[in-house]
């Protein structure tokens, strides 16, 4: 039986290589109906072959590849709702995420950008031996969210990045990863739809900036609706005029008016 | 129908808490009952519960060892209260006349006309054959039939007396099976037959080592462990969901781990995951100066397989290939991710109902059942609008909200704000001035329920950082909960 297993693996192994796209013929022919089903569920994923891994359009132009480019290490400076953006796409299409260490993700808020919760994997507390964890979280995860402890020592940080070149898969570190080719911040952001008293929190217009070496030395700055009043994430287009009025919508279902109704007869 | 194949009716004794209350949500209290069960099996193994407070056995057998029914029921009693719940218990042909007896015996009701009756007395015992004229004078209402019940009241029969007494052809003429099974009971006889299962077998396998081994022979004998527990589940026709492996230590480390069984893993199958569990097994520690002592240090002493969730099994189709869990690369890593950490440590989260954030999302543990207490898609009013909060704190973070003249904000029973807030102190954050706010939104959950009632309001905060927050007052103190962006 155990011999059975390593053959998958080694099938596997060769299927997630990103240059040998055209391998998983070969293999389904070889390896036989063992593994038909293994094949079967890697095939189903659609736009996950290539090397570079779907992200939300608004988010796309701010990353050299378009997406989250297999083997990289992309760097988000919390572990917030543009962390959860990131990977929405990703999940959306058909990618296993891991999340190792954020025990507060809010799972709720990854759905409503579009991931599937049911190919999320938490780990919520990985302890010392998270190399460990992130390492066999990769083998089943296109994407891996981590936030590592304080300065990860460069020796852990090399070895992962090995694991991610060999693999192919995408490291999402909410904190600090010195060197990685790529890193995401909210520089400012404004909320839409509660005021003094009243309403609800709606949408929120935000201006991510992408710092990092290579294709990206020059900062690049998007303003973006993080979230849209529909729970996506949309460019936004008016610029850096500053302007709060939001896009139309239905006013906010379920907002509490009798408990405003009772404040203002208060005042 | 044991009564009337041996031409006399069974004797039932019913042993009865009064105060019991009859539902609950968790089953907490049908488990504390568990208590008095046990203590009644010590004088009968097969004890049938008919509700949390109630249960019963054949009195036959027992009474005949204990020295007479009264002495059994004297002793039940006697027992059950030496653990301190208040019991009555009541012996009679069949179970129905029992259960009255045993409540009899604390309303003090006369077991017979010329028999007065002493309240509070631990045990009412109807003598053999006096099942029906002990019946006689109850109403008819006692029967838990409120239709049939309802009609014989119409027809002017008032008492099971009465009822009794009516020819069985007319009753099964009038009022068909079910009206004939209601008569046997008032006349003492048994509707249906008692039905105990036997007391439940421990079906868990043990394995002591003496010397201590390692953990490789160890995973080896837990083959022969495993097959042995999967005959004894496969005897009993059951399976397990789970299997729970224990491994004691020579100097008293355990390590107990749950794993997905589902009725699937062969014997191999099983030793397999007791091999993943050992590997995270602590290797000797480096402690004295040479060998012997480690040895035995890090040595394992006892290997126990304990099914968990038994289920009817019900023939699961196998996999064609292969006996094996049938797994993709994502259940193979998620499983030695639980070997390394435990099985609780890898969640699979699920959407689930609920009003504040930290319900809305369940944690299974992978491979467990996934199916939430609180489905998503029902309506949950005064729920917080949309969009979902990114970060949802496990434990609240304690807050501080002031107002413009630096007093803390109150919310009154009424919903109604003390001061506009001004300023947010969030955990050991320093304090931000609040740019816009909204709120109160009053919530009272589980009212009924001590443990588990909340009555805060929440409200949504925004700081001058561009943060946005959902913070909840609840008995004036403020927690945030958890956080937008």
């Amino acid at each position: 039986m155990r011999k059975g297993i390593s053959q998958v693996t080694g099938a596997l192994d060769v299927f997630d290589e990103p240059s040998a796209d055209a391998a998983p013929v070969g293999a389904i022919g070889l390896i036989g109906n063992a593994v038909s089903s293994e094949v079967a569920e890697a095939l189903r994923i659609d736009g996950l072959s290539t090397g570079v891994l779907p992200v939300l359009p608004a988010l796309a132009e701010l990353l050299p590849a378009g997406g989250l480019a297999r083997g990289s290490v992309v760097v988000v400076d919390r572990p917030g709702l543009l962390c959860l953006a990131l990977v929405a796409a990703a999940s959306a299409a058909g990618a296993w995420c891991g999340v190792a260490g954020i025990p507060d993700l809010g799972v709720a808020a990854a759905a409503g950008l579009g991931a599937e919760p049911a190919r999320l994997m938490l780990v919520a507390h990985p302890g010392p031996g998270w190399p460990q964890v992130v390492t066999s979280m990769l083998e089943a995860c296109e994407v891996v969210v981590v936030r590592p402890p304080a300065r990860p020592p460069a020796q852990i940080r090399r070895r992962l990045e090995g694991v991610l070149r060999r693999g192919g898969g995408v490291l999402v570190a909410a904190g600090e990863w010195e060197g990685a080719p790529v890193r995401l911040r909210v520089a400012r952001r404004s909320w839409a739809g509660i005021g003094d008293g009243y309403g609800s929190l709606r949408a929120c217009r935000a201006e991510v900036v992408a710092e990092g070496r290579g294709a990206v030395t020059r900062p690049r700055r998007r303003w973006m609706w993080l979230p849209a009043p529909d729970g996506t994430v949309i460019p936004d287009e008016t610029g850096d005029a500053g302007r709060i009025d939001f896009p139309a919508g239905p006013a906010a279902a379920g907002a509490p008016t009798a408990a405003e109704a009772s404040l203002r007869a208060a005042r | 129908m044991r009564a009337e194949r041996t031409g006399k009716p069974a004797r039932i004794l019913a042993v009865w808490c009064p105060g019991w209350p009859e539902e609950d949500a968790d089953g907490a209290e049908a488990r504390a009952f568990g208590h008095v069960v046990t203590v009644v099996e010590d004088f009968c193994p097969e004890v049938e519960v008919l509700r949390p407070g109630m249960c019963v056995l054949g009195a036959r057998g027992p009474a005949r060892y204990f020295g007479g029914e009264d002495a059994l029921a004297r002793k039940i009693a006697e027992a059950v209260a030496a653990h301190g719940f208040d019991c009555h218990t009541g012996v009679a042909d069949g179970q129905f006349a029992a259960c009255l007896a045993a409540r009899a015996g604390r309303l003090g009701r006369p077991v017979s006309p010329g028999d007065p009756g002493a309240p509070g007395a631990p045990g009412v015992v109807v003598p053999p054959g006096g099942t029906r004229q002990f019946l006689a004078s109850y109403p008819v209402h006692v029967l838990a039939a409120p239709g049939l019940a309802g009609q014989l009241a119409r027809l002017g029969i008032r008492t099971l007396g009465d009822f009794a007494a009516l020819p069985a052809r007319d009753v099964a003429g009038r009022f068909g099976a079910e009206g004939t099974a209601f008569q046997r009971v008032a006349r003492g006889q048994e509707p249906r037959r008692l039905a105990a299962g036997p007391p439940r077998a421990d079906l868990s396998t043990a394995l002591e080592f003496d010397p201590p081994v390692h953990a490789e022979p160890a995973a080896f004998a837990a083959k022969g462990l495993a097959e042995q527990m999967l005959a004894g589940l496969a005897a009993c026709g059951l399976s397990c969901v789970r299997v729970r492996v224990r491994v004691t230590g020579a100097d008293g480390r355990e390590s107990a781990r749950l794993w997905r069984h589902d009725g699937l893993l062969s014997a191999l199958a099983v030793a397999q995951r007791v091999r993943w569990q050992l590997d995270g097994w602590p290797p000797a520690r480096a402690g004295g100066d040479d060998g012997p002592a480690d040895e035995a240090a890090g040595g394992i002493t006892l290997l126990r397989l304990v099914p968990d969730q038994l289920v009817p099994e019900e023939g699961r189709q196998l996999g064609l290939w292969g006996d094996d869990l049938i797994s993709g690369r994502v259940e193979r890593a998620a499983v030695r991710l639980q070997a390394m950490l435990g099985h609780e440590s890898v969640a699979h989260p699920l959407l689930a109902g609920g009003r504040g954030p930290a319900e809305q999302v369940v944690l299974v543990p992978f491979g467990d059942m996934r199916d939430p207490r609180f489905p998503a898609d029902r309506p949950w009013p005064a729920r917080i609008p949309p969009p979902a909060p990114a970060t949802v704190y496990p434990v609240p973070l304690t807050a501080r909200v002031i107002d413009a003249t630096g007093s803390p904000v109150a919310v009154t029973g009424r919903a109604v704000v003390s001061a506009p807030p001004d300023a947010l102190m969030a955990g050991d954050s320093p304090w931000l001035a609040i740019t816009a706010w909204a709120g109160p939104w009053p919530v009272t959950e589980r009212w009924w329920d001590e443990q588990n009632a909340t009555r805060r309001a929440r409200f949504q905060l925004v700081t001058e950082d561009g943060s946005a927050w959902l913070a909840a007052i609840e008995l004036g103190r403020w927690q945030i909960e958890a956080r937008y962006d």
